[in-house]
């Protein structure tokens, strides 16, 4: 029985999951490709490890180095992120096979069957190991395959395996004690992100060696799952026995995860659903008023995701400007982040992280748009425009949530960027330098979002298909033009080859003009447009 | 007595792609009137409906709304018109509460005791986000915003699929009432009790087309009502009769259908056999759909 409801959610997750397993271990064996083409020379290595271990920020970031040995530097690189992806795709895949099934009632009809109570969470957790041992098998694989010690890849993978059934076992009890699948992947996802944050402080406040080249963590390390991962060590003084505490956790949390399953009803959960409030505030009597409301816990995400990748541009400043002295093929590649310039390391490196955050901001306004199209066809645009309510005042609504998105996150991305640099001890003027470089790119962020209004007012069914494609276009041949050896006459067609990459750059005013210019222009005319068709589901 | 017309529709057509899904609809709902709008899935209902409120273009035949072209006036005949749509999505993360505010604030607030009494009287919780509510409870918070608040005109499309026995009963008291408050309604729906219990006149659409309207009492003339006799008498006498259909005889149990204005015949018929025993099945909607879209549909769609 339980075999079948395995081979059953194997199914249902077949592409899902190979998608996570391999892109985990695609990530791995590129950047373990990666460490020995950029960092081929021992010296070199030194350089950048002694670096980052006198940088807390990085610490944080990415764990402590030990040493600089190839496959050392790649497991320190590395192994935090895949340690994440594993917990992540671990609690995901829980959820969605135990609350997320109650919440479908999907549940329902499996429980009707002579299944019993506990065999599907047994069948969830059955499936969640299968998925953490294929990640572990291919993730060493692919170390193995850049180049790594053997034995060394194999306990690492066996590290992320564990750590993923330790996440497995979070996300079973969260399932038991949330009322729905995004409370449920809410906690478990807070869980893993603890994890990290946990052992980023214990990596951060660690103890550095006399000669920079390795760091012990502090104490705090030892209370995170990714914390127990590193303190493996596999390519160097491998020690398995930190595994075992995962794996007790993992056991623990399993059990547990039971006993609460055997004690409740299908479909109840220890903590209640809140009841929320029986009337609107005031902010929910129109069509702009509603918009925002449905925008604005998506928005909090995009902010996050731009000021953490924002901040990188100050706090890694100092390491990039030392790296680049150091190693000549380094500063090369950070030259050419940003398209056709030669630049000073951090100038060049500030302005193409910010370039990145740029996508990002537009990423925030497509996905708006692409909300008006889910509303749309969903149904809910029917029920709000049967109301007094014009269709293009709706979409006008849309727009401006559309545009303010990318416009907040650019402005995030700036203020975390300038932040950043302050906060490792640059003058004030950096700080101005970081937000002119994010706001810089808002108008051809807009040009994107634009775009995309435009294809939802004309092709309303292609909006997210070719939403996407919109963007990807614009990032590829825009940012990452000159690195893909793009031709120059195809790359233009991007709006971000067109604004100014500062502080590499100046500021084109011209250029600028034209693209907010461009940008209106696409959605006044999607406005304009919309009236002409009909509501398609 | 003639009243004025809320909806006129003729000779409507709507295209999606290659397949017609109007072609030809004829309607009229007058003041003061329920009006059910009949017809099996696919026939065409929330397309008119849609295209009533002007979110939707017809491709030919005209529309009028409350006096104007819904098309080209949507935004001003929207306030006097409340919709229920037949498949009610709602926003997950807005309780039951937050969305009747939404939605009766953008047609310019509720009538306060209105909404708490249809709260009260649908059995709705507000205070539970949408995503958790089952299908029936969506549809009464979409029936709650669309009552809460006077209109001169209600689009209902399939109001009752999620309700219970219970919760119909509440949602034919609060038409009463709005009828009786002066406004028109028109009701889609494939439930055929619903309509004979709500409905003052009926249009029945089959594939776009519209196949029958009038009264119910006009309607009756095409249906049939259902007798069983237990008699010793041979079945010949009945199949004898103008307008019996259907005849099967059985130990001494004859059924068989009449056309409703031929059962005085069949009574007097009765009234001379002295039968032991006797059910009589009076005409309903049910038939007369049965005999549209069951027997025949082809046939009826091309009268």
């Amino acid at each position: 029985m339980i075999a079948r409801l395995v081979l059953a959610q194997l199914r249902r997750d077949r592409w899902q999951l190979l998608f996570w397993a391999g892109g985990v271990a695609l990530l791995a064996g590129s950047s373990a490709a990666a460490v020995g083409q950029e960092f081929g020379d021992e010296r070199e290595r030194a350089a950048i490890v002694a670096v980052a271990a006198a940088n807390p920020a990085f610490l944080f970031l990415r764990g402590t180095p030990d040493g600089t040995g190839v496959d050392a530097v790649v497991f320190f690189q590395a192994f935090a992120f895949l340690a994440v992806l594993a917990g992540l795709m671990s609690t995901f895949l829980v959820v969605r096979h135990t609350r997320g099934d109650e919440d479908a009632g999907r549940a329902e009809l499996v429980g009707a069957t002579p299944a019993g109570r506990l065999p599907p969470l047994a069948a969830a957790l059955i499936t969640a190991a299968i998925a953490d041992l294929l990640l572990g098998a291919l993730t060493a694989a692919a170390l193995v395959a850049g180049g790594l010690d053997p034995e060394g890849s194999a306990l690492t993978g066996a590290a992320l395996a564990l750590i993923g059934l330790a996440f497995a076992g979070v996300a079973a009890v969260a399932a038991q004690l949330m009322p729905n699948s995004r409370g449920a992947n809410g906690v478990a996802g807070a869980a893993v992100g603890l994890a990290y944050l946990v052992r980023g402080v214990g990596d951060a406040l660690g103890t550095p060696s006399d000669d920079l080249l390795r760091v012990e963590p502090a104490t705090a390390t030892w209370f995170s799952p990714i914390g127990w991962g590193e303190l493996v060590r596999p390519y160097t003084d491998a020690d398995a026995r930190p595994l075992l505490l995962a794996l007790a956790t993992a056991l623990v949390l399993w059990l547990a995860a039971f006993a609460l399953r055997a004690r409740r009803d299908l479909g109840a959960s220890l903590l209640r659903e809140r009841p929320g409030r029986p009337r609107a505030g005031a902010l929910l009597g129109s069509a702009p008023g509603l918009a925002w409301r449905l925008q604005l816990p998506t928005l909090v995400g995009w902010c996050v995701g731009a000021a953490v990748l924002g901040s990188f541009a100050g706090l890694l400043a100092p390491i990039v400007a030392d790296a680049a002295r150091e190693n000549a093929s380094l500063g090369e590649l950070i030259a050419r982040l940003v398209p056709g310039t030669r630049a000073d390391a951090v100038g060049a490196f500030t302005a193409g992280i910010l370039g990145m955050t740029s996508v990002l901001a537009a990423a925030a306004g497509a996905q708006a748009v692409m909300r008006s199209r889910a509303e749309e066809a969903d149904g809910r645009a029917e029920l709000l425009l049967s109301a007094p309510l014009g269709i293009r005042s709706w979409l006008t609504a849309q727009v401006g949530v559309a545009f303010a998105s990318t416009a907040v996150v650019a402005l995030v991305a700036g203020l975390a960027a300038g932040a950043g640099f302050v906060g490792v001890g640059e003058d004030g003027e950096w700080f101005g330098t970081g937000l002119a470089a994010a706001l810089a790119h808002v108008p051809a962020a807009l040009v994107v979002v634009g775009v995309v209004v435009l294809v939802f007012a004309v092709l309303p069914r292609l909006t997210v298909a070719l939403g996407w494609a919109v963007l990807v276009l614009a990032l590829v041949l825009g940012q990452l033009g000159d690195l893909l050896g793009i031709p120059d006459a195809l790359q233009d067609v991007s709006p971000f080859r067109h604004s100014s990459a500062l502080p590499v750059e100046e500021l084109d005013r011209a250029a600028t003009l034209v693209l907010l210019a461009v940008a209106a222009l696409a959605a006044g005319a999607a406005v304009a447009l919309v009236r002409r068709r009909d509501l398609a589901s | 007595m003639a009243t004025a017309a809320v909806i006129t529709v003729t000779a409507l057509q709507k295209r999606f792609g290659r397949h017609p899904a109007l072609d030809g609809l004829d309607l009229e709902v007058r003041e003061g009137e329920v009006h059910g709008f009949l017809g099996p899935n696919g026939a065409g209902k929330s397309t008119t409906l849609r295209i009533l409120l002007g979110l939707m273009r017809a491709d030919g035949g005209t529309a009028r709304v409350l006096g104007r072209d819904p098309w080209t006036a949507t935004v001003a005949i929207h306030r006097d018109i409340s919709y229920v749509p037949g498949d009610v999505s709602l926003w997950p993360n807005l309780t039951g509460g937050e969305t009747i505010d939404l939605l009766t604030r953008l047609r310019g607030g509720a009538d306060e005791r209105l909404r708490d009494r249809l709260l009260r009287d649908f059995e709705l919780d507000p205070r539970k986000k949408a995503r958790s509510y089952s299908k029936g409870n969506r549809q009464k918070v979409a029936l709650v915003a669309a009552l809460a608040r006077r209109a001169d005109l209600y689009l209902l499309d399939e109001p009752t699929s999620g309700l219970d026995p219970v919760m119909e009963t509440v949602f034919r008291r609060h038409i009463d009432r709005v009828r009786d408050e002066g406004a028109a309604v028109l009701l889609s729906s494939h439930i055929l009790s619903e309509v004979e219990q709500l409905c003052d006149r009926v249009t029945i659409i089959l594939a776009g087309r519209t196949v029958e309207t009038g009264t119910l009492g006009e309607l009756r003339h095409l249906t049939r009502t259902s007798f069983r006799v237990t008699t010793g008498a041979d079945a010949a006498v009945f199949a004898a009769l103008d307008g019996v259909a259907d005849l099967r005889a059985e130990n001494g149990t004859v059924e068989f259908d009449v056309d409703s204005e031929r059962v005085p015949a069949v009574l007097e018929l009765l009234a001379t056999l002295r039968p032991e025993g006797l059910a009589v099945t009076p005409p309903s909607l049910e038939s007369l759909f049965l005999r549209h879209y069951g027997e025949e549909p082809a046939e009826a769609a091309r009268r």
